[in-house]
């Protein structure tokens, strides 16, 4: 039995250990007991109550992740916003489908082991100069984030980066710079990709979602890879710029590193049937999302493409069930539903209004000012928050401010895209950062 | 006796590491070398699991299974291990992953039965205690910290003794300094104290203090009882009976090369969070090793 002085001690240590579960619950008691503010319905002023309850655990990560998603929908209902079945339904949506697919995909890819591929091509393209190698590792996770999305990619890039460091210097601490240089080529060259298309990140497709369900105007895949996949070639060069100016590598020239990696991948590198089946389904993945996703969805498409690799064996459901986090699919699906409340309520629209009072006629006659709130705001709540939650809170509130609905989603795409200035933002940035090689000071 | 021994990096768990596994010798102890990594977003936790396992294909360790290869090789140099488990060698892929982040190479020690390697991942105050709930060790070993909140969290929260390896040096000659007093902590840690003494042979200091100007029996009892706990196992103690502030003349008179040890306090936990307690003021300023007897 527990003895009355450690019962009170367990008690004090989960106290310690939740302490932002505790102050959101207060702080959340005290604001559902406050009146709603002039001009917000009730249910409008719940659901910004539920919005506090999700950033403050999103950020604080007291509880686990689906914990968080579960809050969110039950109070959803608790709170007289929906009932179970029309909450239930703002849950589940294609977006989400699209994040389960993709994260899935990642599985699929990765286990095919392309990455050996893809270190003798960068070889062959940069040479053995430490900058065109950096150069390198950052346009090819740019230009393939914008397909795949940045968790695989970084996924795939990072023991290559990570062999070729090992393979310059066995003593880590002769080459930190070299491999920090290399590291953030991957993940900042991932996170400039990932806006190239629709399919490039989840925060993406939620916006598409928000475009679909508010009734807006949308654009097709193309449209927005013509908006956006140009920005990427015009980011590579500038982050490369930056990246040298900020981490000089130990050598100039990897010689020796280049040389070793190249014997071993050259060993140990074959193209098999199945590399190139899982290519193919890739490439009619793609295709799909380029053709058929105004009328069936991307979250479909990418569910077809986990099917596929399911079906001819390329990836296991053990496989694709232990890499794939669920917790952020629930978290997607009960964001999007209370991205779609906060619109429904029309807690949106009256954060909005209040914003362009704010501002005046400036948000109206000046357009360059909604742009730089939206930038702003996403680009502060990215870097703390995730990329993707920022995008499914914020977009239902900035969709409803003056201007085009398109034009400010993009802005908004685009923003969510610049976490670079923390390990949290985005999943390339926590993978890198998880290798031990870099510090949470140098983002 | 089962022993924890919590390292960080071989450039600073070194002491921690030979202390840790001197005292584990001395008391014939089953003993897990822990290292507890950083904890990431809940975000990526299978991103970084997938990536994991993309680098491991390419033979390059993940964080902290160098730290342990490196506490292997320490143990191997040191004859912890049997002569069967030095010469396989440290086989990294032989780690169990029991699930909840925590990974675990079990291995056959010379003086006891279990040297265990295990790789945790999150904030190191719950995965230490959760350790130690899982597994009910008597002792924890870690290395001494700058982080003052360190020191309050392991006392108030880790349910074993706690031994802080701070600023040891191997080819110093120390002494044991036992902090005694009336209090319910003291019997058990005479009875750690008297046997880490005879282990190491260290002369000893039996050091009881008073804020009045007059021992009273309690204070006197406990005081020959200490003394008589050291003649026993065959060392002759330097009987220390000081006036004034405990903490303070603990501090005063513990040097660099003391070990010192204290029992625990029985405040109630809410004034030990609050206020808290002779040991944990102690543990926070002393510049020596020091263990905390639960």
């Amino acid at each position: 039995m527990l003895q009355f002085p450690k019962l009170i001690n367990s008690t004090i240590f989960w106290i310690s250990q939740n302490k932002w579960l505790l102050f959101t619950f207060i702080v959340s008691l005290v604001l559902y007991f406050l009146p709603s503010p002039e001009g917000l319905s009730i249910s409008g002023y719940r659901i910004l109550i539920i919005v506090f309850i999700a950033i403050s655990l999103i950020i604080s990560e007291s509880i686990p992740l689906p914990g968080i998603a579960f809050i969110i929908i039950t109070l959803e209902v608790y709170f007289g916003i929906g009932d179970a079945n029309s909450i239930a339904q703002s849950f589940m949506n294609d977006a989400v489908f699209f994040v389960m697919g993709s994260l899935m995909l990642a599985v699929a890819i990765v286990r095919q082991g392309w990455d050996k591929r893809i270190a003798l091509g960068i070889i062959w393209l940069t040479g053995n100069k430490t900058h065109n190698v950096a150069f390198g590792f950052a346009a090819i996770s740019a230009l393939l984030t914008a397909f795949v999305g940045e968790h695989t990619v970084a996924a795939i890039m990072l023991p290559i980066a990570l062999t070729l460091v090992r393979y310059t210097s066995k003593d880590i601490k002769k080459v930190t710079r070299l491999a920090a240089y290399l590291l953030f080529s991957i993940a900042y060259g991932s996170l400039i990709g990932s806006v190239g298309t629709p399919s490039g990140g989840g925060r993406n497709v939620i916006l598409i979602h928000y475009w679909q369900e508010f009734g807006m105007p949308e654009i097709s895949y193309l449209e927005w890879m013509k908006y956006a996949y140009p920005l990427i070639f015009v980011q590579i060069p500038i982050l490369s710029w930056i990246l040298r100016k900020n981490f000089t590598p130990e050598y100039s020239k990897l010689d020796t590193g280049i040389r070793r990696l190249k014997t071993q991948v050259t060993k140990s590198d074959t193209i098999t049937p199945q590399k190139i089946t899982a290519l193919v389904i890739f490439f009619l993945v793609f295709l799909g999302w380029i053709i058929f996703s105004e009328s069936i969805g991307l979250g479909i498409i990418a569910l077809t493409g986990v099917v596929l690799y399911l079906v001819t064996g390329l990836v296991t459901w053990n496989d694709l069930h232990k890499h794939v986090n669920w917790g952020v699919i629930l978290l997607f699906g009960s964001t999007i539903s209370m991205g779609t409340q906060i619109n429904n309520t029309g807690a949106a629209a009256w954060l909005a209004n209040n914003l362009i009072i704010f501002a005046g006629d400036l948000l109206s006659t000046v357009p360059i000012i909604t742009d730089t709130i939206v930038v702003l705001l996403t680009t502060f709540l990215a870097n703390v928050l995730s990329s993707s939650a920022t995008v499914a809170v914020l977009g239902p509130i900035t969709l409803n401010l003056p201007g085009d609905p398109i034009h400010i989603g993009l802005v908004m795409a685009f923003a969510s895209a610049f976490g670079f200035f923390t390990a949290v933002a985005a999943p390339a940035c926590t993978i890198i950062y998880a290798s031990g090689l870099v510090k949470a000071k140098d983002f | 006796m089962k022993i924890l021994i919590a390292i960080s990096s071989k450039e600073y768990s070194k002491p921690t590491l030979q202390v840790g596994m001197w005292i584990a010798k001395a008391f014939n102890a089953s003993v897990t070398i822990a290292y507890v990594g950083q904890k990431f977003s809940a975000f990526a936790t299978s991103d970084i699991g997938l990536a994991e396992e993309s680098i491991a294909k390419w033979g390059i360790d993940r964080p902290g299974v160098k730290v342990l290869e490196w506490a292997f090789n320490y143990l191997a140099e040191h004859k912890y291990f049997n002569a069967e488990t030095i010469e396989t060698g440290f086989q990294r892929n032989t780690l169990v992953d029991r699930g909840k982040n925590r990974l675990e190479l079990f291995l056959k020690g010379t003086f006891c039965e279990d040297v265990n390697l295990i790789l945790r991942r999150g904030d190191i105050i719950p995965e230490l205690r959760n350790e130690v709930h899982r597994e009910g060790y008597d002792i924890t070993i870690i290395g001494g910290s700058k982080k003052r909140r360190m020191a309050h969290d392991l006392v108030q929260y880790i349910d074993s003794s706690i031994f802080v390896v701070n600023n040891f040096l191997e080819h110093q000659e120390y002494r044991l300094l036992q902090a005694v007093d009336d209090s319910k902590g003291t019997e058990k840690a005479l009875e750690y104290g008297s046997q880490v003494a005879k282990a190491f042979n260290f002369a000893a200091d039996v050091l009881t203090v008073s804020k009045r100007d007059i021992f009273g029996k309690g204070y006197m009892g406990a005081h020959k009882k200490a003394l008589r706990a050291f003649e026993k196992v065959g060392i002759k103690p330097n009987s220390m009976l000081k006036v004034g502030d405990p903490v303070k003349t603990v501090l005063d008179t513990a040097t660099k090369n003391h070990l010192i040890v204290m029992g625990v306090s029985h405040l109630n936990p809410i004034i030990k969070f609050l206020k808290g307690s002779k040991p944990l003021h102690v543990m926070k300023q002393c510049s020596c090793p020091i263990l905390i007897v639960k």
